[in-house]
């Protein structure tokens, strides 16, 4: 150590300059706010046109400030400065919830409207029994080969859903032998009420998840207590709904399903697992109960609400041509449907070709120029697709103009390449060392896909499919071209009815019937509605992909 | 092993146990692995063995015969071929589109780049563990099933897992815990898991990778024990790079040099005591690579 040759520094290190930095640095700031700042200025123009907050008399804004505002910003301020998880459990709660809530009024719509519970009812048990004979199968996989075992399986899935000659049948037109599962549900003499259908299937499907959670935190029994409970939860509320909240008994099965149970499990899995953050669930239960007890009192003091457009009026009726009375029904149920329609089109043509694109093609031009194309048409122009549903659908293929079918075909064309490319990101994340390993242990191609790939990447597969789905929903220009009408006045039920969409509807409220009253109050309670179900859409998407990071 | 569809090829443990049985962690002056060189079979026999990575010769002309149920180290400074070597005996470079083997490479009496040969089920015979310990997001329980469920080996999968997490010296860490996941244990207990998963099909030959070389000196110390111990039922090639690891673990070393090229193969005591070779005596006293 040459300490004597060193300077004592007692003047300090000097200064560097960083201005040029600094001035960088808020440089980005303002371009990453301006876009937001922007958006969020146009969102609260459209809401208070929309809800139009300013009507309410000042006691009701004096009573919901004080029962609910202000105990709300204390409870969470509290709990921000002192116990930031239990915030964050707090309001995860009400946000699952809400979530919950919006979900079970788009399935309520569809057992109500569209699917009759019976015909979901007889489909759930025609394709639940092949299903459990496909896993006998597997589980006798050592001494049933496998072109056998898949015979048998496609042979049980085809007797259960179309009976035997079936469809191939009734083309040869020979008589119907054995009527096919569902048949037999559809047209049995006794069948359960619609409400016990539907907790035999629905319930089913939101309590098992339940089951396997509890059974996760604590053990079997108290997985199968769980899911008994949340059962029967379900099927109490088919009863106590319309007798006390005056809910019909379907809706009250859909909403004891999608929401209260996922909310329930959840806090009930949280208070167990995460004692420091039981605190948090204070928050939901001041805003509940703060909200209640505002309600109660505007009442009986007697101070006006605001005069909101978006009402349940508003969510529950069909077009009108007077702005106060239309409603935004039928294009909300076209939505949901055109949604369902895309998805199951998108998902497995996208997932697919990103499978095939990561796992097995070969790195070749040929290769090269597919994923070349693909880039580019993901940025095709909406208009262009919407051109080609109606060339391809419409005009080759003959189908009528408008129906939910060559909607969803269009729209699900318009998403592909986003899906194939998110997709394929999400495969190609998995760590090289995975694969590796599975091949090292003598897996073949698809054993690897199967048990390594695939698992580890769907959540981001699913994400990247319920972003592009977002896309989708907001898509107003390929449904113009397709011929979808502007407004309906009735409800699509079937694949080959003609459908609206939320955003095709606002639009021709903005155009046909842009009327002062369309103009100003309808269409900025349109966007509300479109925008919440969108945010709905996405925060599925981002609580899996939380989720995926955490396990990675 | 208590798997029992599988034919166990390594039935004949000769005399080698009585001799495995002292304590050869302690090197080199124990001095036992001269005298095991008497019964050994030969395993894998590579003839010829040239390896190209585009225009990239990375092996040349390796010839060499490995001892079957004997650690065989192989060493060599970064680049040296060693580990694509390795990867030749499973045939993992078949997944490099640009690599290219030629000459023969023979696992008993089959030239595993026979045209007849299918390297997955080559792979089911021949069990790797790689240098990052690579446990799969699954459960313990089925990180180790995962080779009897893929190669659909019957039997009692229970005891399988058990006697391999015994073998690979994890059951009692582990036993209380086989729902959890394989990546929530330390970097240490993954990688033997990642060896017990290797041993529970029970392979002929297991190739290790630099199994220690993430690993901190306890986790390394108890790889090392185990590899000893796995010797007396497998066929072990190690790559390694710590050359005292290869001295303490190895009966048979074999040293690959920049260019790769195998320059000396033979018994581990003679190879660090008394090389042939002049550039290995450079390598292992440090004065380069």
């Amino acid at each position: 150590m040459a300490t004597e040759d060193r300077r004592s520094y007692a003047d300090g290190f000097g200064q560097v300059s960083r201005t040029v930095g600094i001035i960088f640095r808020y440089l980005l700031l303002a371009a990453t706010l301006f876009g937001i700042a922007v958006l969020a200025i146009l969102l609260v123009y459209v809401a208070n046109d929309a809800i139009q907050p300013l009507t309410a008399d000042a006691g009701w804004h004096l009573t919901f400030f004080l029962t609910l505002v202000l105990p709300s910003l204390a409870t969470g301020g509290y709990l921000a400065w002192s116990n930031v998880d239990g915030l964050k459990l707090g309001a995860m709660t009400l946000g699952l919830f809400v979530v919950g809530l919006l979900f079970s009024g788009g399935v309520a719509i569809i057992f109500l409207e569209v699917l009759p519970p019976l015909v979901w009812f007889a489909y759930v048990i025609a394709f639940a029994v092949p299903v459990a004979v496909t896993v006998g199968l597997q589980q006798r996989s050592r001494q049933i080969p496998f072109v056998s075992r898949f015979a048998l399986a496609t042979l049980a899935f085809y007797l259960s859903l179309f009976g035997f000659p079936g469809i191939v049948g009734s083309y040869a037109e020979l008589p119907q032998l054995i009527p096919s599962v569902a048949t037999l549900i559809l047209f049995a003499p006794i069948v359960p009420l619609d409400w016990i259908q539907l907790t035999l299937t629905v319930g089913v499907f939101a309590a098992t998840p339940v089951a396997l959670y509890a059974s996760a935190i604590s053990d079997r029994r108290t997985g199968l207590i769980a899911g008994a409970a949340a059962l029967a939860t379900v099927a109490a509320s088919a009863v106590v709904g319309p007798a006390v909240v005056g809910v019909g008994p379907i809706p009250s099965v859909v909403l004891a399903s999608v929401a209260v149970l996922p909310t329930a499990a959840y806090v009930c899995g949280t208070a167990v697992t995460r004692e420091q953050a039981r605190i948090g669930l204070v928050l939901p239960v001041v805003i509940v109960a703060g909200a209640l007890a505002g309600e109660v009192l505007v009442d009986t003091l007697g101070y006006a609400g605001p005069q909101s457009w978006v009402d349940w009026q508003f969510l529950t009726s069909d077009h009108s041509g007077t702005a106060a009375n239309a409603g935004l029904y039928p294009a909300i149920a076209g939505s949901i449907l055109l949604m369902l329609t895309v998805a199951a089109l998108s998902f497995p043509i996208g997932v697919g070709a990103a499978l095939y694109l990561e796992e097995y093609a070969p790195d070749n031009r040929y290769t090269r120029f597919i994923d070349v194309n693909i880039s580019n048409l993901a940025g095709v122009p909406s208009v262009v697709y919407g051109l080609l549903g109606l060339g391809l659908f419409v005009t080759r293929l003959g189908q009528s103009t408008g129906t939910i079918l060559v909607g969803g075909a269009t729209l699900a064309l318009l998403i592909l390449p986003i899906v194939i490319i998110s997709s394929r990101e999400a495969i190609r994340s998995v760590p090289s060392e995975m694969r590796q390993a599975s091949y090292g242990m003598g897996a073949t191609r698809w054993q690897t896909m199967k048990n390594v790939v695939l698992p580890r990447a769907f959540p981001g597969i699913l994400t990247g499919t319920i972003l592009a789905l977002g896309r989708a929903i907001g898509e107003t220009a390929p449904l113009i071209m397709i011929g979808a009408p502007n407004v309906l006045y009735s409800f699509p039920s079937e694949l080959s009815s003609k459908v609206s969409a939320m955003p095709l509807q606002v639009y021709s409220w903005a155009s046909y019937f842009a009327t002062n009253d369309f103009y100003e109050k309808a269409v900025p309670a349109g966007v509300v509605v479109l925008v919440t179900v969108l945010l709905a859409m996405n925060s599925i998407a981002i609580v899996l992909r939380n989720r995926y990071q955490r396990e990675t | 092993m208590s798997n029992d569809n599988v034919e166990s090829p390594t039935e004949d443990p000769t005399d080698d146990d009585m001799l495995l049985e002292t304590d050869v962690t302690s090197g080199l002056e124990e001095g036992t692995q001269g005298s095991r060189t008497t019964h050994e079979r030969t395993i894998v026999e590579a003839k010829d063995v040239n390896v190209w990575y585009n225009q990239d010769q990375a092996l040349r002309d390796i010839t060499m015969q490995v001892p079957e149920n004997k650690v065989t180290a192989m060493i060599g400074p970064s680049g040296c071929g060693k580990s694509t070597f390795l990867r030749c005996i499973n045939r993992m470079n078949d997944m490099i589109d640009a690599a290219r083997v030629e000459g023969e490479l023979y696992l008993g009496e089959k030239n595993v780049y026979d045209d007849d040969v299918d390297p997955v089920a080559l792979r089911r015979r021949v069990g790797m563990v790689f240098q990052k310990p690579n446990p799969f997001p699954k459960s313990i329980y089925d990180n180790v099933a995962y080779g009897l469920n893929i190669q659909d080996i019957g039997g009692d999968h229970d005891a399988i897992v058990e006697e391999s997490l015994k073998r690979a010296a994890l059951w009692d860490e582990v036993k209380d815990q086989l729902d959890e996941s394989g990546l929530d244990l330390s970097g240490g207990q993954q990688q033997r898991l990642c060896i017990a998963r290797a041993i529970a099909p029970d392979p002929e030959v297991i190739l290790m990778d630099e199994p220690a070389s993430a690993l901190d000196p306890v986790a390394t110390s108890k790889i090392e024990d185990l590899i000893d111990e796995l010797a007396e039922d497998y066929t072990v090639i190690i790559v390694t790079h710590n050359m005292q690891q290869a001295a303490r673990i190895s009966d048979k070393t074999a040293v690959f040099l920049t260019g790769g090229e195998l320059v000396e193969f033979g018994d581990t005591k003679k190879i660090f005591e008394n090389p042939d070779n002049e550039r290995v005596e450079d390598y292992i006293t440090g004065k380069f690579g």
